[in-house]
């Protein structure tokens, strides 16, 4: 049986209205369409909150536009340099975008922004649903969250400053998100709750932000929130952004809706990004057994491909608000993507589709990020292989037990839940050359030996080893690139076009699964940003404002001492070739100094000096 | 015989997890293929060629593009989604 997403025609009627009446306030007040032109600056000390407005100037968004492209310029601005991530002064931001808020299908999304306590380096999150809503509703593009509590506590952010309140709530404390948004939705305290599970309250530097059942993954930002002792948020408001052309926006809203239905989406819709397992395996790309196989083999990629999750769980679909696509793949009742199936499924040994679910099932409910835990733990794993640690740890064992004791820093689990780079620098004994980040974020779940334009890709990337930010897999699965062999002349290229098409849908923000309905995103991109805000967007300028917002980022990540040796693969995808399924080798290993002639090609390319300096941002 | 595997949404479409085909020029098998597999017509395969929704592989390596490029008996091609994120 299949439950199917439908689109969510009652809510855009009544977004349509609301943006007529937000329209006319926004002539009235003279500002940018689809934005506020103010930010929410909260400031907490013990058991007191202040919070006020702050105007940004209408410059910010025709440079920076919204979304991860706004976080990157208040971070900068308001993390102070060299600030522990986890120390009172380091900010966390909730950044909205110019079309959250619209009937514009998959744009329910904000953008979670804080220094990683992972990497040390720009944490940019996306997360969905009907928080995201609710929150732009505050009359803000932005809540800069700075300070930290005295004890656990529930932060109510409102639309009226003098409104935001806390509240201890030491009752809460060991709940999972989805229990506390549960608890709020049944007592009338809240409809929807921005929370952190277990993982971040133990400031476990991999912990997620959940609401709505989605989360805001890498990277550590529930670690964030948990130094603050913020369990939960919740927000009302009113307000409402408008938008500058109503009737294009409803139009194009329709066209969008209509082509995010097309045979582009038809694999996300209809499999779910599940279904990549088994062609990843044949493809001999799909990192198993801590990246030292790229396949499992045909029987064991058919146990964990949707077919056989759904012989261990009933299979349901949904989707995120205002969405219609409707991605969302279910088993069992819980969700699965192919990230999280890679990394808690081969790349820990684990073939059994039960214990798989069951490991996924686990880490929404402690909070922690799929693909660093299946990560730190395979990582672990090779280490007891080798003799390096003797705890009980195999590849295939059962991971439930293991990552209870990493959300709570329980024995073992307080070295694990520091990651994999800290994790080997403490372990020592060579570990460091199978232990598998870069920046220390672990990698996902792509070979970058057998994709090595993704390699580049995965070194240079502003937060670490991320297939979000960097989708260079998209050019190794082109055809007339040779994926084993990146083109030294044409690899920064390519690295550069999908790290800006990713910053472009991730600034305004547009849902990665609908690029393919985009077949023009920097034209169609432009259009969106001129009939919501009025800006008088182009190609050109919207260029510019994303090699603006990658120059933040760099800028951000310089300034807490970023230097060239970071943009580098562990030594493992350098000296051993690829093994397929049988431990036959499949492909050589990466070709250090071509990696690294890259890389500084790539800082060139980008208008950075020999060392990868920045030029001036702003 | 040529061996074409295929997986996510050439799957879908086709009905089917392989083809057996008869040796020959890449497009001569592709005619085949939509002839044995009519489900992958138009997403798949359109106009004689691959749609810019599906990708074909050599054994899962090296991807076929040239329609007079010559597939020997024997060999494995291996039909995926173009969409690879996740």
């Amino acid at each position: 049986m299949r439950s199917e997403a439908r689109p969510d025609r009652p809510r855009a009627i009544a977004c349509a209205i609301d943006h007529e009446i937000g329209r006319e306030i926004g002539r009235m007040m003279g500002r940018v369409f689809g934005n506020f032109g103010q930010i929410l600056l909260v400031d907490l000390d013990g058991d007191r909150v202040r919070a006020e407005r702050q105007p940004l100037p209408e410059s910010v968004y025709r440079e920076c536009i919204g979304g991860v492209g706004l976080g990157a310029w208040l971070l900068l601005r308001f993390a102070p340099a060299g600030v522990d991530p986890l120390a009172p002064a380091a900010p966390i931001l909730y950044v909205f975008s110019p079309l959250l808020g619209t009937p514009l299908t998959t744009t329910a999304k904000f953008a979670l922004v804080c220094k990683s306590p992972l990497t040390g380096r720009i944490c940019d999150g996306l997360s969905s649903s009907r928080f995201a809503l609710a929150a732009k509703r505050l009359g803000v593009d932005a809540v800069v969250i700075r300070g930290a509590l005295g004890q656990l506590s529930t932060l109510h952010l409102d639309e009226d400053p003098q409104r935001c309140r806390v509240a201890p709530c030491p009752e809460l404390a060991g709940l999972s998100a989805a229990a506390v948004s549960d608890m709020f939705q049944r007592t009338g305290v809240a409809s929807h709750v921005s929370a952190i599970g277990p993982a971040g309250e133990a400031l476990v530097r991999y912990a997620t932000v959940s609401n709505d059942g989605r989360h805001a993954g890498r990277g550590g930002a529930g670690a964030v929130l948990g130094a603050k002792k913020i369990k939960a948020i919740t927000v009302r408001g009113e307000a409402v952004a408008g938008v500058a052309d109503p009737a294009a926006v409803r139009a194009r809203a329709r066209d969008l809706a209509a082509r995010s239905q097309g045979v582009s989406t038809d694999k996300y819709r209809r499999l779910g990004t599940a279904s990549n397992l088994e062609t990843f395996d044949r493809l001999r790309i799909l990192p198993s057994r801590n990246f030292q196989a790229a396949a499992i083999g045909a029987a064991r990629a058919k146990r964990l491909a949707p077919a056989g999750l759904a012989s261990a769980g009933e299979h349901t679909r949904a989707g995120c608000a205002g969405c219609t696509i409707g991605c969302d793949h279910r088993y069992g009742g819980q969700r699965l993507e192919y990230e999280t199936q890679f990394a808690l499924g081969p790349l820990c040994g684990v073939d059994d589709p039960a214990r798989l679910l069951a490991a996924a099932r686990a880490c929404d409910e402690l909070g922690l990020d799929t693909i660093s835990a299946g990560g730190s733990l395979a990582f672990a794993m090779e280490c007891c292989e080798r003799g390096l640690l003797d705890w009980p740890l195999r590849f295939g064992d059962d991971l439930v037990p293991w990552l209870a004791r990493i959300a709570r820093r329980d024995g073992p689990g307080d070295l694990l839940a520091e990651g994999t780079r800290r994790a080997a620098e403490l372990i020592g004994g060579g570990s460091a050359a199978f232990a598998c980040h870069v920046k220390g974020l672990e990698l996902p779940g792509y070979e970058p030996r057998a994709m090595q334009t993704l390699a580049l890709g995965l070194c240079v990337a502003s937060r670490g080893a991320d297939h979000n930010r960097s989708g260079a897999y998209q050019a190794d699965l082109r055809p007339g690139v040779d994926r084993y062999h990146a083109d030294p002349a044409r690899a920064p290229a390519l690295v550069i076009e999908t790290e800006d098409h990713a910053t472009l849908l991730d600034s305004l923000i547009l849902c990665k699964f609908l690029r393919g309905a985009v077949p023009e995103p920097w034209r169609e991109g432009a259009e969106l940003l001129r009939m919501v805000t009025g800006l008088p967007f182009d190609e050109a300028s919207l260029r510019r404002a994303v090699a603006t917002i990658a120059g933040l980022r760099h800028a951000f990540n310089l300034r807490e001492g970023w230097t060239l040796a970071e943009d580098q693969l562990p030594g493992r995808f350098h000296d051993e070739p690829v093994r397929d399924a049988d431990a036959a080798v499949d492909a050589p290993p990466i070709d250090r100094a071509s990696l690294a002639a890259q890389v500084l090609a790539y800082h060139r390319a980008r208008g950075r000096g020999p060392d990868g300096e920045a030029t001036d941002p702003s | 015989m040529v061996t074409v595997e295929l997986y996510g949404l050439p799957r879908l479409r086709a009905g089917a997890e392989r083809c057996e085909l008869a040796p020959g020029r890449l497009r001569e098998l592709l005619a085949a293929l939509a002839a044995a597999l009519p489900g992958l017509v138009p997403d798949i395969l359109r106009d004689g060629g691959l749609s810019e929704h599906a990708l074909l592989a050599v054994d899962g390596r090296d991807l076929l593009t040239d329609p007079e490029a010559q597939i020997p008996d024997g060999a494995v091609l291996v039909l995926i989604s173009a969409q690879a994120g996740g």
